[in-house]
């Protein structure tokens, strides 16, 4: 009785229902397929096909930067991709650690401090943190022009971290709310000075809290395109998410007709390779986080 | 260590982040607001020299055709996204809450992949999709006897529609995911005891408690939409289309300022696009707090 009243609580999936799976798995994969495909494949085109030969040439060129294809519109610009994939590694890992090392402090300060309007506070850094950025770009390029952040990655970085900041003082305040005071009580108490309780005791236990951040900081700084479209100009300084983007823009009309495919396709898989890493390997972490009050957008 | 020296470390460690903060995010928005007011110019004099002009900018934005070609095309993109998002998200939420479906973890990474991947890439793995002669669409339109469409120009707008949708239904699939896993199993034994049928549980027990997280989900989707002009930007370059069929409310203060150097009038319109998104965020805090 148990078990018939357990299958009709909980129907398994019907015939219909794995097709419809099916339709969703087909439309979600084959443009990835497509993707990886071709990145391997040496004559890619923008449609599915098996390659005649599986080869790495792609790759090669990307990081190389000899001359591509005849006439492909990467002609010029290849012989800056291998730059465009330090630079957005040196933005991502400059994010990074400006977002560590301003959020941390203030989320455990505002994690231990007690005061009126605390709430209002944390309110105002959140709803900063929201605003649209289309409607911050204008200022913010006279601001970066002022600061001399134009063509600068690391100015890149600290804008983009700006608007990182919000959220993860939000998540490292809700760590630190966790961990006990008592402990650091006890740390001092048996003669352990204020800057060593911090950094052996407190920065420790909150050690998983400041990995998530510092993962999806950099993630942040990795993806970002509106920032640098609006602050870098000179194409050796580009992201990849620049750089990509200008290979695939052309004049209205005239979309897709001179893309060096096979080498876009490379970098695109390179692209996606730490976003992916970082998602599997902290999957129920970051499940945990963004379901929660806090979203990590 | 005495309590008010703890207590002022612990103020300054604020103080950085809030400076920042109030450099970088504060002063740009409220400096956007006061450029709304002005005739100042991405180049040339009035960089430096502008001069406060009133409502001028707001009016020129009303009564500019261009500006309600955008607003239409806008409102299309957002709808269209919106209705697509939740609908594929709803769907995915389905199977990777599925209490007897096996394999849904390795389902639900495989449904996350798309929302994971940087946005710039997003266009890119379209192409072979939307491409006209033996693109996947129009290889399965063809299939199915119905005539192949020009995905790449006349049907841009539905294109990039396609692709936000694509890219961004994940959000949903995890919002709703975790309110129905967040529904106690009991409820749904109890009424199957009293013999309930799935449409009966569905409007009884499980919209009742998706209600919030449904609302919450459509605002995140909305201001998502509404600010990120990456795809219609690679779409469309530095000249809009002449009809505007890309020209998301983003992308025309983008093309506004940086084009044709109207930096108050770009401003203008982000304020507006600001001032939806604030209302938004007020209704979505009250939501989450429930």
């Amino acid at each position: 009785m148990d078990g018939i009243l357990k299958k009709i609580a909980e129907p398994s999936l019907t015939v219909i229902g794995y097709v419809i799976l099916l339709v969703l798995l087909a439309y979600v994969l084959t443009p990835l397929i497509w993707l990886f495909i071709t990145a391997f494949n040496p004559k890619g085109g923008p449609y599915l096909e098996i390659p005649r030969e599986v080869t790495l040439d792609n790759f090669v060129r990307v990081f190389a930067g000899e001359t591509p294809k005849e006439g492909a519109r990467t002609a010029a610009r290849s012989i800056y991709i291998a730059r465009w994939v330090i630079n957005s590694f040196v933005i991502a890992f400059a994010t990074m650690i400006i977002t560590v090392a301003l959020s941390a402090p203030a989320g455990y300060a505002l994690s231990r401090l007690q005061f009126r309007g605390k709430e209002l506070l944390m309110t105002a850094i959140l709803v900063m943190g929201m605003m649209p950025t289309t409607s911050k770009m204008l200022p913010l390029f006279r601001l970066a022009a002022f600061l001399g952040f134009i063509d600068n990655l690391l100015g890149v970085a600290l804008v983009i971290a700006s608007g990182t900041i919000p959220t993860q003082i939000w998540i490292l305040k809700g760590f630190f709310d966790h961990i006990p005071r008592e402990i650091e009580e006890q740390a001092w108490i048996c003669g352990c000075s204020y800057l060593s309780t911090l950094f052996r005791v407190v920065l420790p236990a909150a050690g998983p809290g400041l990995l998530v951040v510092a993962f999806l900081s950099f993630l942040s700084g990795w993806g970002n395109f509106i920032v640098p479209l609006i602050l870098i100009y000179s194409e050796p300084l580009y992201p990849i998410s620049l750089g990509l983007a200008s290979v695939f823009v052309h004049n209205p009309g005239e979309i897709g007709l001179a893309i060096d495919y096979g080498v876009a396709c490379a970098l695109s898989v390179i692209y996606a390779i730490p976003p992916i890493l970082v998602y599997y390997v902290f999957r129920e972490h970051l499940m945990e986080i963004k379901l929660g009050k806090v979203e990590i957008r | 260590m005495p309590e008010e020296t703890h207590r002022l470390t612990l103020v300054l460690f604020i103080i950085p982040a809030l400076a920042v903060l109030t450099v970088f995010q504060l002063v740009p928005m409220l400096w956007a607001i006061w450029f709304s007011f002005t005739d100042m110019a991405l180049v040339g004099r009035k960089f430096l020299d502008y001069s406060f002009v009133g409502l001028k900018n707001y009016e020129e934005a009303l009564g500019d055709p261009h500006f309600w070609l955008s607003m239409r095309v806008t409102l299309y993109y957002c709808i269209a996204s919106l209705v697509l998002r939740l609908l594929i998200g709803l769907a995915a939420a389905l199977y990777i809450t599925s209490k007897t479906f096996r394999g849904k973890r390795i389902i639900a990474g495989i449904f996350l992949l798309p929302y994971i991947i940087p946005g710039t890439i997003h266009p890119y793995v379209w192409l072979s999709m939307l491409e006209t002669e033996h693109g996947t669409l129009n290889m399965i339109l063809r299939a199915l006897n119905l005539p192949p469409q020009s995905w790449m120009f006349e049907r841009l707008t539905e294109s990039i529609i396609a692709i936000n949708s694509w890219a961004g239904y994940a959000l949903a699939m995890l919002l709703l995911a975790s309110a129905i896993a967040s529904i106690p199993k009991e409820y749904y034994e109890i009424s199957d005891i009293y013999g309930a049928s799935r449409w009966f549980k569905f409007r009884k027990i499980t919209f009742p408690l998706v209600k919030y997280p449904l609302i919450l989900t459509l605002i995140l989707i909305f201001k998502e939409d509404i600010d990120d002009f990456t795809y219609a930007y690679m779409f469309t370059g530095d000249t809009p289309y002449p009809d505007f069929r890309t020209e998301i409310i983003g992308l025309y203060a983008y093309h506004k300022a940086f084009m044709d150097y109207e930096l108050g009038f770009g401003c203008a319109i982000g304020f507006i696009i600001a001032v939806i998104v604030f209302v938004l965020t007020l209704i979505q805090l009250k939501i989450s707090r429930v």
